[in-house]
């Protein structure tokens, strides 16, 4: 008798197997994000905007030879006159252009990247070098 | 009966990619089915030939929008064994860790879209807020939710400091208790069980004949896993069950995923407890001696393949991905045979489509 | 000029339209939380509705042009001449011996102007789901008349207003046949098409359901006529199984009702995040091999009580 009522409880919970989860939703904090009210958490380590120590760089290419994207490209005319152009919406955010750097001159920050049609902000100009 | 012929995909709400089934209905009842598939095949495979080794780490990562860092580690892998190095231990520990979150991060988006498609919305919701959890990890660790890019040739780039490793562990206690009750809801729900039970049986000779791989395999009793078959660093080290069923429909590869979570979870905190100290990554020429590698690892849906063969130069001759979710597609017609159209979602979201992964 | 206002206004197409969109945006906030979400803004329906009537009205070649504009003002004017005949909070807009029959025969025709949506459209989705849609009519209509026709049997009366006055006097008859209640329930929830029962509009199977084909003003016309069978289903369940205000006879019947209401709606949320949705074979054998008896074991325990 009472193996069977457990039976019936047991059968009865797995109808509404739910319902005490859906009872702590209610007064519990909604996940949501109020997303432009609110600042999105960014961690430090995210691999955002791409930026470079300008006098760090020496012009090797590296970086321009492994970027995935070819979102890099540089321009040189001789040994000390180069220019390292950047361009952001090509950019997969990969990071492999800082890990390339034997120098230590381009890196990432954590600062996410928006779309854009400002012509200025498509062509980033990140070394301009001309001989002292 | 009248027939009908039912289109189901490019687009329809049930996929997320495209991927086109014509279904022969008589009544309700599926008769027959057609497939086809290329829609998002992006050539992945001719263009990293195009590409230098380092390049391609990145292109192989975009093969799969869910599973991207186990397709850059196996191939990296493949390119390690060519050039003869090995990876330091902490960097396997951290690849492995990474491999272990994606798969708890996969398991969830599963469980998720097949609720969805039952019409069980909270299941959904609840599951995709938990796989949350996985993905703030990874980009904690990694600096992407998806993309994670940590591998390069000879190691990882990214560490975890002991405050991280803390804080890891902390959010892998709130991931246990989630999944732990997710894995209460597949057992004990009755309309998820009524909706998935006896749906889209694959039998383990049909298993064996289309070469299917991971946790639909493992449902249908194939007992097979990568990790434990082909141990690596660190699951040589590491102590771990295989979850089985036999039953073969979707509700056991229900059980087999849900089950494989908690033991992805377990692994994730032994995997940072045992941690070995030590440095990330090796240096690697650029240039690859010529020669052939396989390499083979278990992604969340299953066996994953990877084929590079070197010329000496620093681009590859021929790079070839075998997926896991090729053979399980392939299988989608014998599984709809003789099911409702009702069932159709449920046998599709099954098998765990990642069609940008088959369709390369 | 009374008739005009009752027609109109209260309890006619005004309150019915606000009652529509409040109903929704309440069960998409209860549903919404449930899921551990926020949920949409209190004008969200209203919102909507407004949009989809400014949208571009698309009529898919192979449809029939007429069909397809008649049925959702064919359902929706049934849908509204029901409200004149349901009590709300005591206050009837129309009442006579035997308009408990009109009603839900005025609530059967939507159903059938919704499948008549599916079969005049070109799309098989809609087909498919117009099938499907009669299907689940057949297996939940029979349970839900039988269980609504209990409190009739109790009261010895087949007006509305009158079996609530009854329950007044007496007791609600979801406390003296709670089965029948809950079967009507069910009923509502499968002649509303509501999540779990959602089988002829199942977004991964046909998409959505007769209405694939539909868009712009006729849409918001069906999704209104949706809403509104809602709030009348809920308010007859109210006045069928929670009749008169003997509990709360201080306060104005009037929140005593919409409180009532808005209790059935929060069951039928929570019914619809609880439960994976049925197939349609399934569903048959539920409507016919339980519930079907069960609401005449309750029709016969009825008659053996109230004789």
């Amino acid at each position: 008798m009472i193996r069977t009522a457990s039976t019936l409880l047991e059968n009865l919970k797995t109808l509404a197997y739910l319902l005490p989860q859906l009872g702590r939703a209610l007064v519990t904090r909604p996940e949501t994000v109020r997303f432009p009210f609110a600042p999105p958490v960014i961690p430090k380590g995210y691999r955002g905007r791409v930026e470079i120590h300008p006098e760090k760089c020496h012009g090797c290419g590296l970086c321009v030879r492994d970027c995935p994207a070819f979102a890099l490209e540089l321009q040189r005319e001789e040994l000390n006159t180069f220019k390292l152009i950047y361009y952001p919406e090509r950019c997969a955010y990969c990071g492999q252009c800082e890990v390339s750097c034997t120098f230590g001159a381009i890196y990432q920050t954590n600062e996410f990247v928006h779309g854009t049609d400002d012509l200025a902000q498509l062509v980033v100009t990140l070394v301009d070098r001309k001989p002292a | 009966m009248t027939k009908t012929v039912i289109p189901i995909g490019p687009q329809h709400p049930l996929l997320k990619e495209p991927l086109a089934f014509q279904i022969m209905l008589e009544g309700e009842r599926v008769t027959d089915s057609t497939m086809r598939m290329g829609y998002v095949h992006r050539g992945i495979e001719r263009l990293c030939q195009e590409r230098t080794f380092i390049q391609n780490i990145h292109l192989v990562e975009r093969v799969c929008g869910i599973c991207s860092h186990v397709h850059a580690m196996t191939y990296c892998r493949a390119v390690e064994l060519l050039l003869g190095i090995n990876v330091p231990p902490r960097a396997a520990y951290l690849r492995a860790l990474l491999c272990e979150l994606e798969r708890i991060h996969s398991h969830l988006l599963w469980l998720g879209v097949l609720a969805r498609n039952v019409g069980l919305d909270t299941i959904f919701m609840y599951a995709w807020r938990d796989r949350e959890v996985a993905l703030d990890i990874m980009e904690a660790l990694s600096g992407g939710r998806v993309s994670h890019a940590v591998n390069i040739i000879g190691g990882v780039r990214s560490d975890v400091t002991p405050e991280q490793r803390e804080e890891i562990l902390e959010q892998l206690t709130t991931l246990d208790r989630q999944v732990n009750w997710l894995l209460g809801v597949v057992e004990h729900e009755r309309s998820l069980q009524t909706r998935t039970k006896g749906v889209g049986l694959l039998s383990l000779q049909q298993v064996r004949r289309y070469c299917v791989v991971g946790p639909v395999a493992r449902a249908s009793g194939l007992d097979a896993d990568m990790r434990r078959d082909e141990p690596r660093t660190p699951y040589d080290r590491l102590s771990f069950n295989v979850p089985m069923h036999t039953a073969g429909d979707v509700w056991a590869r229900t059980l087999v995923r849900m089950q494989e979570t908690l033991i992805s979870v377990e692994l994730c905190r032994d995997i940072l407890k045992e941690m070995p100290e030590g440095p990330l990554a090796v240096r690697a020429p650029r240039r690859v001696p010529p020669g052939e590698a396989i390499s083979r690892s278990e992604a969340p849906r299953g066996e994953l393949f990877y084929y590079v063969r070197s010329d000496g130069s620093d681009t590859p001759a021929r790079v070839k991905i075998r997926t896991p979710t090729l053979p399980s597609l392939l299988t989608l017609p014998q599984q709809l045979k003789g099911v409702t159209m009702a069932d159709v979602s449920v046998v599709l979201s099954g098998v765990d489509l990642c069609i940008a992964c088959a369709d390369r | 000029m009374n008739a005009l206002i009752k027609m109109l206004i209260f309890p006619g197409f005004g309150f019915l339209f606000i009652a529509a969109l409040a109903f929704d945006w309440i069960d998409r906030r209860m549903i919404a939380r449930f899921h551990g979400r926020v949920g949409p803004p209190w004008y969200q329906p209203l919102a909507d509705f407004i949009k989809l009537l400014a949208k571009e009205d698309v009529v898919a070649e192979g449809t029939h042009g007429l069909a397809a504009a008649a049925l959702p003002i064919v359902s929706l004017t049934a849908v509204m001449t029901a409200s004149l005949y349901i009590p709300v909070g005591g206050i009837v807009g129309a009442s006579f011996e035997g308009d408990l029959i009109v009603v839900l025969f005025l609530l059967a025709l939507p159903a059938l102007a919704y499948f008549l949506a599916g079969w005049i459209s070109a799309g098989v989705y809609s087909v498919l789901g117009g099938h499907r849609s009669l299907l689940q009519y057949f297996s939940c209509e029979v349970p839900f008349l039988m269980a609504v026709t209990c409190p009739a049997i109790l009261a010895g009366s087949w007006s509305i207003n009158e079996i609530s006055n009854f329950q007044a006097q007496t007791a609600w008859s979801a406390l003296t046949q709670p089965l029948g209640f809950i079967l009507a329930l069910i009923g509502l929830i499968g002649k509303l098409k509501r999540d779990p029962l959602d089988i002829p509009k199942a977004k991964s199977e046909v998409v959505a359901g007769p209405l694939t084909d539909f868009s712009g003003r006729k849409l918001a016309l069906w999704h209104l006529t949706m809403n509104m069978q809602t709030v009348l289903g809920i308010f007859l369940l109210v006045n069928l199984f929670f009749g008169g205000s003997r509990f709360f006879n201080r306060v104005p019947a009037l929140p005593v009702f919409g409180l009532k209401s808005v209790a059935i709606l929060l069951m039928l949320s929570t019914a619809s995040a609880l439960y994976a949705r049925l197939r349609i074979d399934q569903l048959m054998d539920l409507g016919w091999r339980i519930l079907a008896p069960l609401a005449l074991i309750q029709i016969l325990a009825t008659l053996w009580i109230g004789g």
